[in-house]
């Protein structure tokens, strides 16, 4: 919404059409005259030798599958296979163009694409560069085995050849000495130098991610394209079609370039969809979509209509054409593309597909134009290669195959991970755990204007860091730093220390956040770095995935914790699990903001911390006043791990009430999982997380002075990674405690934590470790939320009810073990 | 082949029994039909005899023993014979328990160790709950747990009640503690040491280092024990009022001597003021079907019979043994069967059976000189008749004063299960047929 572009009610109904321009199908024509001037022999020879080598590859892989032996060769492979036999020339084709700085992102079909672009940068790499990646590569792991175990006639292309097909087999078979470890497996392996980025065993969840690689690219303008490919089934998917949205959206062309001073050129990304009719046995067209040929979609996002076509994917050539010409669009600025290849899955789905879905008659047909022997009677026909160059090469490959299937097989030579010998290899790779202040040092950071002339930097410096003045009185609320202030604070240092970050996220910009954390940020930076994104929750946190992943650091918000559920797969499988599932190599530094809601009812109000607790690979923090919030959102932005930073809507405007000194000024960290005693006390500990915190203050004061107990309140901050030290400690001293949050109480934080505190402190326990949590109901109107959320009284009820009883106490709510067996039959 | 002698099944109520004494010691000979141990249930002793004749081979059980029904106490056989079948798995199991004691860590506490031991199998037992935090407690500051007032939720001992102890000096040494915890005899199932056990003998074993003591602790017995826990829950859980009147007895007691002079002649036994109180009550009762149930819970059970329970005072305390379907016999017969109860009662005999079932009792402290009381009534009946003894009361006949011998009667009721109205007329109809006695009779 921002106040240049005038929403005028005259245009909005002026009357008229709307115009699309005829999009492409199969127009490719060139002659074999025109294509010879094109290409060399060698070009040629080395199309049909990827081509083939993906065939053998996938089939040796089907032979594994479903009979054990490949060539003589016996092997059991209980790992997922999806091949894709028949779809050879159109990967070859997309990468013929391509080189190490152009990106792809792919699926679990993604073997083809992944020979098809190794091979084309082998070719393009002088045989220094090459070597010189693959002597780097997990300090020379997967080099010496090829080097040592297979004979490459002294020729460094031939080794990267035998490279990567061996990294690449040994990862499918969860080989330690595969491109990832073995921790990615067939549907995820990938080889960053090479520019193949991570693919993705979920349907379309790479093309958010690579959306992300392709705002890289744009915000630090880095060279290079984003290729995403997914299949067409994978257009039925949100995240795709979000991430068409997003990479279309209007303000990159228009408003990004801010009169000048910054590049206004749209997204360097391809949209490229292998067509190959099926989405595991649904049939796109005619059957699950109602598009009839993919490249319609184009004409839905853009005036562009995003340079859609249609292409012969049985022709490498046709691919390698319309390929070409996208790339040139998308380096011109003209991006985002969509690129419809239409191809076939000879092969099923997996090698235990028995095709009730399709007729023997039509796999015959396809295999009858199989693109391989299409192209090698064109070599024949065209007088470009003999029959016996042809048989000879694919003498060679099969050869080839069959030497790195027995290496990859080895025990001795391609070992799995052994987790009794290293118990800790997977554990060491959960979390990078690094402190790296900026992605790019020696970059400087593009921003508007000085730090010190920015509005809100200088409104803040007015402010008082502490809740009440010296005398002890309040401060107005217009005078107090606030949380807000607080996260504000270490983000716009941040974007002055790190010029990659990059924060979005919905009514950002201009809004200033929906709850003003981000208020009069827009004065200083600029759009291509903080920007409002579509309602895309998938997009949103998916993008900021592929951002990081190519080496960029991002904070993405999604406005209340309920939208977690939005970007559930993004959240969940992408975020969480990437640093590890690529041994280590990928870092993630992206910091997820969500705020828990109040008065908003029963779908934006819900802490969903148990969610993200539960995922390994994610940190969770939940600070609950200024100077945690921002010490722990500098530890999340000087991090390389995934956090998902909660925040609390009634607590945004608060001010620092326990740390004297008031909010440290300049840079100041806390570090994650220590929480903070918040109250000294000696006969129960009360642990919080999040907003809570000062309700179990209340309850504190009213426990001290009508029943003179004496509480030690522990508040939380983090979740994940979590220190029980000083919680441990504060039980042994006072042999209770109570859990308090304002998640629903069922599966919250709180009942872990309970229930480790108990294994822990059981011998110092006076009474069973409670958890006093919300209702497990939806939450009510907020004039009803004192009946859902924990107040002060449920925490004294609890104490009086299950471990200490209060003399003289009439408890108000019903902690009793009966209520609880009672609920719990109900499922409530 | 040794034999092996079990706890009997004395009635079908009876889980277990406590052996109150061995005649007989291991090793040595018995005849058969000699008594080996006596025992006890709820509310009768009984002895057992010697099944055969031979030696004692071995004995699992010691006094005080609570035994369940059916279970191994000893065997008799020959010299040498091998008897290891019949060890008991609970004594086996109950043997190796005890070494853990010794593994507790910790030089300065090693001295507290058998109390911990002792609190563990307490505790396990069910009888009473302890936070681990104040059993902590209790073992660092030796604190006297068996003084501790629990204030936890569901009567756990929590943190604060160890302290409250510490804090008034209610400790014991641990010497002290492991003297009594070692003499303590287990009165638990299988010989487990239950609260009750530590609580006796701990103070008996004081008593040597507080020779200023002028009392005595005497064990309960497990009857007094019963009575205890009986009265106190009637009580506590009933609604009870008592009404009291007294009837005029002249006419009773001439009808009772004449028929304490035709006895023999008529070949019925000696019939007692009692008896004809029974009598009365066994008529009247089914007239007033509110005073002859149970009370449970949400349901009244209504008897079609009268089964009269008579409290009995007995050496071993207070039984309540029943005559069944009473309002079917005849004076003589209800006398009889009373006095057959009753001595059962008094012996110790009776078969634990008789003591259950009754749905109204009548008791009488008439032969002590009592006018009037308030008795309490036998859950989960609704009313007990108290009988007190005659008086001379003065009453006005035809304008003049006149003596008449008064017999009080003290009803009990539940007002749970009866308004005072109902229980008045009763009351009232039983006083009309004790009156008129011969009417009753003639019915």
């Amino acid at each position: 919404m921002p106040k240049s572009q005038y929403v005028d009610p005259g245009k909005a109904f002026e009357a008229g059409y709307i115009h699309f321009e005829d999009i492409p199908v199969c127009q490719y024509n060139k002659t074999l005259a025109e294509e010879k001037k094109i290409y060399t022999k060698d070009d040629f020879l080395r199309i049909y030798r990827d081509m083939a080598i993906i065939r053998e590859f996938e089939t040796m892989l089907n032979d594994v599958k479903t009979k054990s032996n490949y060539n003589g060769v016996e092997y059991n492979n209980p790992g997922p296979a999806h091949l894709s036999i028949g779809q050879e020339a159109s990967a070859v084709g997309e990468a013929y163009s391509l080189d190490i700085n152009d990106f792809s992102f792919g699926s679990h079909r993604s073997h083809g694409e992944i020979l098809a672009k190794g091979l084309s940068s082998i070719h393009k790499l002088t045989d220094e560069e090459v070597y010189d990646i693959m002597k780097e590569f997990l300090g020379g792991a997967v080099l010496s085995v090829v080097e040592k175990h297979m004979n490459a006639g002294g020729n460094v292309k031939e080794l990267a050849i035998n490279f990567l097909l061996y990294g690449a087999l040994a990862e499918i078979f969860a080989r330690k000495t595969g491109f990832n470890r073995g921790l990615g497996g067939s549907m995820h392996a990938f080889f960053i130098p090479f520019g193949l980025m991570p693919n993705n065993a979920i349907v379309g969840a790479s093309a958010p991610i690579a959306l992300g690689a392709a705002l890289y690219k744009r915000s630090n303008n880095k060279p290079g394209i984003i290729i995403s490919n997914c299949g067409d089934g994978a257009t039925g998917r949100g995240p795709v079609l979000e991430s068409f949205n997003f990479a279309s959206m209007d303000q990159i062309t228009k408003l990004w370039g801010m009169d000048g001073k910054y590049s206004d050129a749209g997204l360097p990304i391809l949209f490229n969809v292998f067509n190959n009719h099926y989405g595991m046995g649904g049939q796109t067209r005619g059957e699950t979509m109602g598009f009839d040929m993919v490249a319609r979609l184009g004409a839905g996002f853009n005036p562009s209509q995003m340079h859609a076509e249609r292409v012969n994917g049985y022709d490498p050539l046709a691919v390698i054409d319309a390929v070409s010409r996208k790339k040139e669009l998308l380096l011109a600025g003209k991006g985002p593309a969509l690129l419809d290849v239409v191809t076939y899955r000879v092969s099923g789905h997996s090698p235990s597909d028995s095709s009730t879905y399709r007729t023997a008659e039509e796999i015959e047909a396809w295999k009858a134009a199989d693109p391989i022997l299409a192209f090698k009677n064109k070599l024949g026909g065209g007088k470009i290669a003999t029959e016996n160059e042809i048989a000879k090469m694919h003498e060679d490959i099969t050869a080839r195959m069959t030497e790195v299937m027995k290496l990859a097989i080895n025990d001795d030579i391609s070992p799995r991970m052994d987790l009794n010998k290293e118990p800790d290899a997977i554990s060491s790779i959960m979390f990078s755990n690094q402190k790296v202040v900026s992605m790019e040092p020696e970059r400087k950071a593009e921003m508007i204007m000085p730090k010190e002339e920015c509005p809100r930097v200088k409104e803040i410096k007015g402010k008082v860091r502490t809740a009440t003045d010296a005398n002890g009185k309040p401060v107005s609320k217009m005078k107090m730093y606030n949380v807000c202030d607080a996260l504000f604070e270490p983000i716009i240092d941040k974007f002055y220390d790190d010029p990659t970050l990059i924060a979005y996220g919905e009514d950002n910009r201009d809004w200033g956040g929906a709850f003003g954390v981000y208020k009069k940020m827009t004065e200083a930076v600029p759009y291509h770095r903080f920007f409002n994104s579509p309602i895309s929750e998938s997009a949103i946190v998916g993008s900021a995935v592929g951002y990081a992943m190519c080496g960029g650091r991002a904070i993405v918000e999604l406005m209340y914790a309920d939208f977690i559920g939005c970007a559930g797969d993004e959240i969940f499988n992408q975020m969480a699990k990437w640093q590890a599932m690529s041994a280590g190599i990928l870092k993630m530094p992206i910091t997820l903001r969500v705020s828990v809601g109040s008065k908003y009812g029963a779908q934006h109000s819900q802490d969903w911390t148990a969610l993200c607790a539960h995922i390994p690979g994610l940190k969770v923090v939940f600070p609950a006043t200024p100077t945690d919030a921002k010490g722990l959102m500098t530890s999340a932005l000087d991090g390389t791990d995934p956090v998902v930073f909660f925040e609390s809507q009634r607590i945004y405007g608060f001010g620092e009430q326990f740390n004297k000194d008031g909010v440290p000024e300049g840079h100041f960290e806390i570090p994650f999982g220590e929480p903070d005693i918040k109250r000294e006390g000696k006969d129960v500990t009360i642990l919080t997380i999040g907003a809570v915190l000062y309700r179990a203050l209340e309850a504190a004061k009213i426990l001290e002075e009508k029943y003179g107990v004496s509480a030690e309140i522990i508040d939380a901050r983090s979740i994940v990674p979590f220190n029980y030290e000083k919680v441990i400690e504060s039980v042994k001293k006072t042999g209770k405690i109570i859990l308090v949050g304002d998640a629903c109480e069922r599966n919250s934080v709180m009942r872990d934590m309970a229930s480790n505190i108990t294994e822990m402190c059981f011998d110092y326990l006076d009474g069973p470790a409670v958890v006093v949590g919300s209702r497990n109901w939806i939450t009510p109107a907020f004039e009803l939320e004192k009946s859902f959320f924990p107040q002060a009284d449920w925490i004294i009820d609890a104490l009086h009810e299950k471990i200490m009883p209060l003399p003289g106490h009439v408890p108000t709510n019903n902690f009793t073990d009966i209520e609880k067996v009672e609920r719990a039959k109900l499922g409530l | 082949m040794a034999t092996l002698v079990i706890m009997p099944r004395q009635g079908q109520s009876v889980e277990s029994c406590i052996i109150t004494a061995f005649n007989k010691k291991v090793g040595d000979t018995v005849e058969a039909g000699e008594v080996l141990f006596s025992y006890e249930t709820d509310k009768s002793s009984f002895d057992e005899p010697a099944p055969v004749a031979g030696k004692i081979l071995a004995i699992f059980r010691e006094e005080g023993d609570d035994v369940p029904c059916l279970e191994n106490v000893l065997v008799i056989g020959n010299d040498g014979e091998d008897f290891s079948e019949f060890i008991p798995k609970s004594e086996a199991e109950a043997t190796p328990a005890a070494p853990v004691a010794e593994s507790v860590p910790e030089a300065p506490m090693a001295e507290a160790a058998p109390v911990a031991e002792a609190i563990a199998t307490t505790s396990a037992g069910g009888d009473f709950a302890i936070s681990p935090r104040a059993r902590l407690l209790a073992e660092k500051t030796h604190a006297d747990l068996l003084k501790a007032v629990p204030t936890g939720p569901n009567g756990r001992i929590i943190e604060r009640d160890v302290q409250r102890l510490v804090d008034m000096g209610l400790t014991v040494s641990p010497a002290a503690k492991d003297a009594y915890s070692s003499a303590v005899e287990g009165s638990g199932i299988s010989g487990k040491v239950v609260l009750a056990d530590l609580n006796a003998p701990a103070a008996q074993e004081a008593a040597p280092a507080a020779p200023a003591t002028e009392y005595e602790d005497v064990k309960l017995p497990n009857i007094r024990k019963v009575i205890a826990k009986s009265m106190h829950q009637s009580l506590s859980t009933m609604a009870q009022l008592t009404l009291n009147t007294s009837f005029d007895a002249t006419k009773l007691m001439a009808l009772r001597a004449s028929l304490k002079a035709g006895a023999e002649k008529m070949g019925i036994g000696n019939i007692t003021l009692n008896d004809m109180v029974l009598f009365a009550v066994s008529r009247v009762l089914l007239n007033h079907k509110d005073l002859n149930a149970h009370y449970l819970d949400d349901t009244m059970r209504y008897f079609t019979n009268v089964n009269l329970g008579v409290a009995v005072d007995t050496p071993r305390g207070l039984m309540v043994p029943t005559v069944f379907a009473a309002n079917k016999m005849t004076l003589n017969e209800l006398s009889k069967s009373a006095k057959v109860v009753i001595s059962a009662a008094q012996e110790g005999t009776i078969n634990p059976d008789l003591l259950k079932g009754g749905s109204f009792t009548v008791t009488n402290l008439g032969s002590l000189g009592i006018e009037s009381f308030t008795p309490v009534i036998n859950p989960p009946q609704t009313g007990i008749l108290g009988v007190g003894t005659i008086t001379k009361r003065i009453k006005e006949v035809n304008g003049e004063d006149v003596t008449y011998p008064a017999m009080g009667l003290s009803l009990t009721f539940d007002h749970r299960a009866l308004d005072g109205a109902p229980a008045a007329k009763f009351l009232k109809e039983l006083v009309a047929a004790l009156e008129n006695f011969d009417l009753l009779l003639t019915k």
